[in-house]
């Protein structure tokens, strides 16, 4: 079965969305040091390095090759990932398999985006190639298809997302509005994140304007620049590194559909951009390695990847934690608050902080210090098991990090 | 469809920024008063210019700055008849020469232009010495590059 991942620590830069006061490397390194400061591992532990970011999205290709020495990896084994907006929870698997493997014992994983030195629609360009392609097949014009897609960002994906679980669930305006507000409280309250609105209302999003129906000004995440890292180690090393450790006991990456053209390009035939079901197998895969047969119940917390507020309706219900269209009702009983039964991103989450490549590192991070107890916005509720959550626009590829304070229970096989 | 090729034309616009951060930043500042400005890892002692947060070889950060000299030794080089920084490959009148600069004090090498001199002349341990910009403006042009000392 190999050996059981632990994560001993996680550690953040501050977020902005522009840090210009650093450069890239720098920027890394922030995050390096926070992690290592908060466990009694040194960068002489580390045997491997693990790093990502979105490609092109700063114009510095193999930017972890100039990023070397301010990460402390001299000499040591590196590994670059990159899986676009899912590249953190890619990140956060590949240091699982690292130390799963007994290849090594002691592994960082890492992952940053200062998207402030960039283009944005540059680097979505590139990442949207597989669904653009198939458009320019079909003999669509490039510019059209741009405006199609929601002017080249994932907010085009994000809309067509929402105006379908809206009509599935009645969800309201006015429900989305409650998760962004909830969102930016939690960020207030964390010392790392972007947009700390600690006085924001529901009035104040839906006086904003749609920027793509039904998703407005005040709903959308903002662009950051940030860096994350984590320390992932064996059972035996983690007793020396810290007190808290918390034991990764399910991962799973899976894509099921592409955003838009799921017909044409993906070949399922699935047309309904809300069923998402690489979430419900990415789900039922790590589950079942970490044993657990009743999530809704199992599940203590969860940090889950929504740039835009309908994202984490729908990701509460496919992932198993709300029965499929309700979790907006959770939200107006205050369910998903810190305090709440089921406490959701009080990070703030990527509604609030999103400097992508580090985002779905961040979300995994983020459930561990909550098991830790020592999360920037700690929930007051006692987390024993809790998830880390990641999507990718462009071919709906999630990836999931199944997190507990105690070690797996035995594996029953596959789905 | 079969043989048939369909093509798309559209255009991406491709801008980017680099931040230089507040240690590049102490760099340009020192160009702005033609003074060469470095820094030095306590633990091995190590010199870099420009500085630089961290030592690689010490995962340190580097706290000290220090001023260096406009002299150092050439250790490296190459000379060529074609343009560079254009945007196509061309073959210019005058041979330009690059050189690794490895100022009197530093650990690091800078690549900069080697100026008043001929390609027969370059020979690696050369001592050149730097030949500042008439207005310096915070900016990495404000060296023009390095000659030989005393002429060559
Ligand atoms: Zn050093």
């Amino acid at each position: 079965m190999g050996v059981q991942p632990v994560i001993v620590s996680a550690g953040f830069s501050e977020h902005a969305s522009k840090r210009s006061d650093v450069n890239m490397a720098e920027l890394m390194n922030e995050a390096i040091e926070d992690a290592l400061s908060k466990c009694n591992c040194t960068i002489d532990d580390i045997d491997c390095f693990i790093n990502g970011n979105m490609p092109a999205f700063e114009g510095a290709n193999i930017p972890e090759l100039w990023m070397t020495d301010h990460m402390g990896a001299k000499n040591k084994p590196f590994m670059r990932v990159t899986t676009g907006g899912t590249t953190g929870g890619s990140i956060a698997i590949a240091a699982y398999y690292a130390v799963a493997s007994g290849l090594y014992d002691t592994v960082l994983a890492t992952a940053f985006e200062q998207q402030s030195c960039g283009s944005t629609t540059v680097g979505l360009s590139s990442v949207a190639l597989g669904e653009v392609s198939i458009y320019l097949e079909l003999g669509y014009d490039y510019e059209k298809l741009r405006r199609n897609m929601g002017a080249g960002a994932a907010i085009g994906v994000g809309a067509y997302q929402a105006v379908n679980y809206m009509r599935r669930s009645h969800c309201t305006e006015e429900d989305l509005a409650r998760v962004v507000v909830q969102n930016r409280h939690n960020a207030a309250k964390n010392w790392w994140t972007h947009l700390k609105m600690p006085n924001y209302t529901i009035e104040q999003v839906l006086d904003t304007p749609y920027i793509s129906y039904p998703l407005r000004f005040g709903m959308v995440t903002p662009a950051s620049d940030g860096s994350c890292a984590m320390i992932y180690t064996t059972e035996e090393n983690a007793k020396k590194f810290t007190d808290t450790p918390v034991f990764v006991n399910g991962v799973a990456s899976v894509s099921n559909e592409t955003a838009i053209v799921t017909s044409e390009a993906g070949g399922v035939g699935q047309i309904d951009p809300c069923v998402q079901l690489g979430a419900k197998i990415s789900a039922k895969l790590a589950y079942e390695q970490a044993g657990i047969s009743f999530p809704e119940k199992e599940i203590d917390y969860a940090e889950v990847y929504s740039p835009f507020p309908n994202q984490e309706l729908m990701w509460l219900e496919r992932l198993g934690l709300f029965e499929e269209n309700t979790a907006h009702i959770q939200y107006r009983e205050g369910i998903t608050a810190p305090d709440g039964d089921l406490p959701v991103n009080c990070s703030g989450g990527v509604n609030s902080t999103n400097a992508i490549g580090a985002s779905a590192l961040e979300r995994v991070a983020e459930a561990a210090l909550q098991i830790m107890g020592k999360a920037g916005n700690q929930s007051p509720k006692e987390i024993h098991t809790a998830i880390g959550h990641g999507w990718g626009g462009a071919l709906n590829l999630i990836t999931l990090s199944v997190l507990a304070d105690q070690s797996r229970r035995k594996y029953k096989g596959g789905i | 469809m079969k043989g048939e090729i369909l093509t798309t034309k559209g255009a991406v616009r491709a801008e980017f920024d680099f931040w230089v951060g507040l240690y590049l930043d102490k760099f340009l500042e020192g160009l702005e008063q033609k003074k060469f400005i470095g820094n030095k890892c306590s633990k091995c002692g190590k010199v870099y210019i420009p500085p630089r947060k961290i030592c690689g070889d010490c995962f340190e950060h580097i706290e000290e700055y220090v001023d260096l000299p406009e002299t150092g030794v050439l250790t490296n080089f190459t000379f060529t008849k074609w343009a560079i920084s254009e945007r196509r490959p061309r073959q210019s009148k005058n041979i330009k020469m690059i050189g690794l600069v490895k100022l009197d004090g530093a650990d690091s090498a800078m690549l900069l232009p080697i100026l008043e001199t001929e390609p027969e002349n370059l020979k690696i341990g050369m001592k050149v010495q730097v030949v500042w910009s008439e207005k310096p403006q915070g900016q990495p042009s404000d060296i023009k590059g390095f000659k030989p000392i005393g002429g060559a």
